[in-house]
């Protein structure tokens, strides 16, 4: 805001000067004085001297009070004027020719005084210009640190002032808060802009009485959320409950309003105090989609996994340069015949990570699926594939296909079907060559252009493997016409088709739907002879597990393909 | 004819006066004789007789703010006086305040003819 804006002038370009005394002399000699640099107005009693206040509002920049005067007295008409919201900006100066008077109008508000008789001129105007600059200053800093909706701090007034508290108040341990309100742009939309703004003051009143109360304190930050800054608290649930009581009653109209708070306890000061509050989002964040708890505290651990994860984003793209992620192979065994024959493999990558060694697949794979990185490692991956295929022919003379994992996001590349075959051609292979899994939700989700794509991909000659089957949701109405050429059984039947008390009957059924479908069955996560017996036995085909090997980098998978050789 | 030498020799402090003026001395001639001529000095003194000193002070205390502020201080003075004493309601013979308050004051409104 600008000093000389609009407001605080009159409309003929002057400040303006309500000065009220019932005396005519008094207003001749005063009016005399400031004529010339400001718009004047004059009231002769208390009564009169109200009504052009409030007529004058918007513009009055100084009011001249006179204390003793008829009908209503000088101090009446300053309680007036600081008890109402609406004028208590205003400043008054006030003239008075006893000493007590001017004690007791400056307890009740009043900026400045002037003795009468009258003092000097000069004097006289100095005060009422000072009286005039401060106000306005004074007005426009709380302009510009405040929220004009609900008159709190903003956030940048505020954030600067947690560091003032923070100064003065060195050994307290502070609690970083974040309060926002549930579905606020319903409430919004549902009752209109006003009833929202008015939930917003009266939440923004009842957290500055509590702030208040507690030695802290309070800024909007947001539409619907307000940040407090506060020694630590014990009882949240109480702040959470007085708030939301608040929103009750009959402007309410008995909607049940509620509200949510994060909270960063007992913050690190070291952290600047945005940084503090970011914690207190993560906390309400947690919240989210949760109408049971309305109440979320920042874990240190959440934290520290979200940074290294970020890290792990930072490094991915001089990681897939660098070939930092290895595709590791574990082997398939075919169990039909009389002793395991070597069928094909998985590959699976890993992440030999400069600072961190073998990043756990467990990390990243869920992290770049779900941000999309993991389209450019699944092709990283397809490639190293093909490529080693392509070694081993030349070197042993055999092909030992390799399943390769598509996800889910891969579908939507629309180019999918042509990148795959040109990898294959490049590499001398054919599409059988690689065979290709795909997870079971995948199929859940946009089945018609997925199965398109399959389709396509199958003409062509790739085989497709529906992974991780009897995880996800397909119906066995739909699952019979889904393109599949291999079933995997999820690793998660296996161990509990095994644990405690065995009861294979659930596997049995799904190698009964592979055969109807006439494809074959793979098991994964194969750990012991007992699972390969009875896997055997009920007419499983083909195992991939600790049983035969774990995942292994390429050199040590070739000792598979050299006793698969040697056994011909 | 008011004028500022009358005004001195009156005993006003035609200098403080015509300060809180901006010096234009038709403006602080012009108030005093309209001071002096809106002023009934004999209310004073009534309602001190009758002992209504809330009147009393009231009136003593318009006067004092209205004479005190133009500087005519052979009315402010004793008005001075007699307000302070008047608003603690002090029960005392204000014959001689009164007197002269009245006195000065005829002699004020005898100068604006």
């Amino acid at each position: 805001m600008q000093k000389d804006s609009k407001g605080f002038f009159s409309v003929n370009g002057k400040r303006q000067i309500l000065i009220a005394d019932d005396e005519f002399i008094n207003r001749e000699i005063l009016g005399n004085l400031f004529e010339d640099k400001y718009d004047l107005i004059f009231a002769e009693d208390g009564k009169q001297a109200i009504n052009k206040i409030e007529e004058n509002k918007d513009t009055l920049s100084l009011v001249l009070l006179d204390i003793v005067m008829p009908v209503m007295d000088g101090f009446e008409v300053l309680k007036f004027i600081r008890t109402s919201p609406e004028l208590a900006h205003i400043p008054v100066i006030v003239a008075t020719s006893d000493r007590e008077s001017e004690a007791r109008s400056l307890h009740m508000g009043a900026s400045d005084f002037i003795s009468k008789p009258y003092p000097d001129a000069e004097i006289v105007l100095a005060r009422v210009r000072k009286t005039i600059e401060l106000n306005e200053d004074r007005r426009i800093i709380s302009a510009t640190e405040r929220d004009r909706l609900t008159g709190l701090y903003n956030i940048h007034y505020f954030n600067r002032y947690a560091v003032q508290l923070d100064h003065f108040h060195k050994d307290t341990e502070m609690d970083a808060a974040l309060i926002d309100i549930y579905h606020f742009h319903m409430i919004n939309e549902r009752f209109g802009a006003a009833y929202g703004n008015e939930v917003l003051k009266t939440v923004a009143a009842c957290l500055k009485a509590i702030v208040t109360e507690k030695g802290g304190m309070v800024c909007r930050s947001g539409a619907d959320t307000f940040l407090m800054y506060l020694p630590h608290q014990d009882d949240y649930k109480s702040i959470l409950k007085t708030a939301e009581d608040s929103l009750s009653g009959e402007v309410f109209r008995d909607n049940k309003i509620r509200l949510r708070i994060g909270i960063y306890e007992n913050v690190d000061r070291n952290l600047d105090v945005a940084a503090r509050f970011d914690r207190a989002r993560t906390a309400a964040n947690k919240l989210r989609g949760s109408f049971s708890n309305n109440i979320g505290f920042y874990d240190v651990s959440l934290y520290e996994k979200e940074l290294f994860e970020e890290q792990l984003i930072d490094d991915f793209p001089t990681a897939l340069k660098d070939n930092q992620f290895k595709v590791f192979f574990q082997p398939k065994y075919n169990i039909k015949g009389e002793n395991p024959v070597l069928s094909s493999a998985e590959a699976l990558v890993r992440w030999s990570h400069p600072k961190y060694g073998m990043v756990s697949p467990g990390v990243f794979i869920p992290l770049f699926e779900s941000n999309g990185l993991i389209e450019q490692l699944d092709k990283y991956v397809w490639n190293q594939t093909a490529h080693l295929i392509a070694e081993w022919e030349k070197k042993y003379g055999v092909i030992v296909p390799v399943s390769v994992n598509i996800s889910r996001i891969d579908f939507y590349n629309p180019s999918l079907v042509d990148e795959l075959v040109a990898i294959c051609n490049s590499n001398g292979l054919k599409a059988k060559d690689l065979f290709l899994e795909i997870t079971e939700s995948a199929y859940s989700e946009d089945s018609k252009s997925i199965i398109e794509t399959l389709d396509r991909l199958r003409e062509y000659g790739f085989r497709i493997e529906m992974d991780d089957f009897g995880s996800g949701y397909s119906s066995l109405n739909m699952i019979s016409s889904l393109p599949i050429d291999v079933l995997k059984l999820d690793m998660a039947f296996i161990r509990s088709a095994f644990k405690d008390k065995k009861d294979l009957r659930l596997l049995e059924i799904m190698i009964d739907i592979a055969k109807y479908l006439h494809v074959p069955t793979v098991a994964e996560g194969v750990e012991t002879g007992e699972q390969y017996l009875a896997l055997k036995a009920i007419g499983c085909d083909i195992i991939q597990g600790y049983y035969f090997s774990k995942p292994l980098p390429a050199e040590e998978f070739e000792e598979h393909i050299k006793r698969y050789l040697n056994n011909l | 004819m008011l004028s500022i030498n009358a005004l001195k020799e009156f005993g006003a402090n035609v200098e403080e006066g015509l300060a809180r003026c901006l010096n234009d001395e038709d403006f602080y001639l012009k108030l005093v004789k309209k001071a002096a001529d809106s002023t009934d000095f004999d209310l004073l003194k009534t309602a001190v007789e009758q002992k209504d000193y809330k009147t009393a002070f009231e009136t003593a205390h318009s006067i004092k703010g209205v004479f005190g502020n133009l500087s005519v201080t052979p009315i402010y003075e004793p008005t001075a006086q007699i307000t302070e004493l008047l608003r603690a309601d002090t029960d005392t013979d204000y014959t001689e305040l009164l007197g002269s308050i009245i006195k000065n004051g005829n002699k004020l409104k005898e100068l604006c003819k």
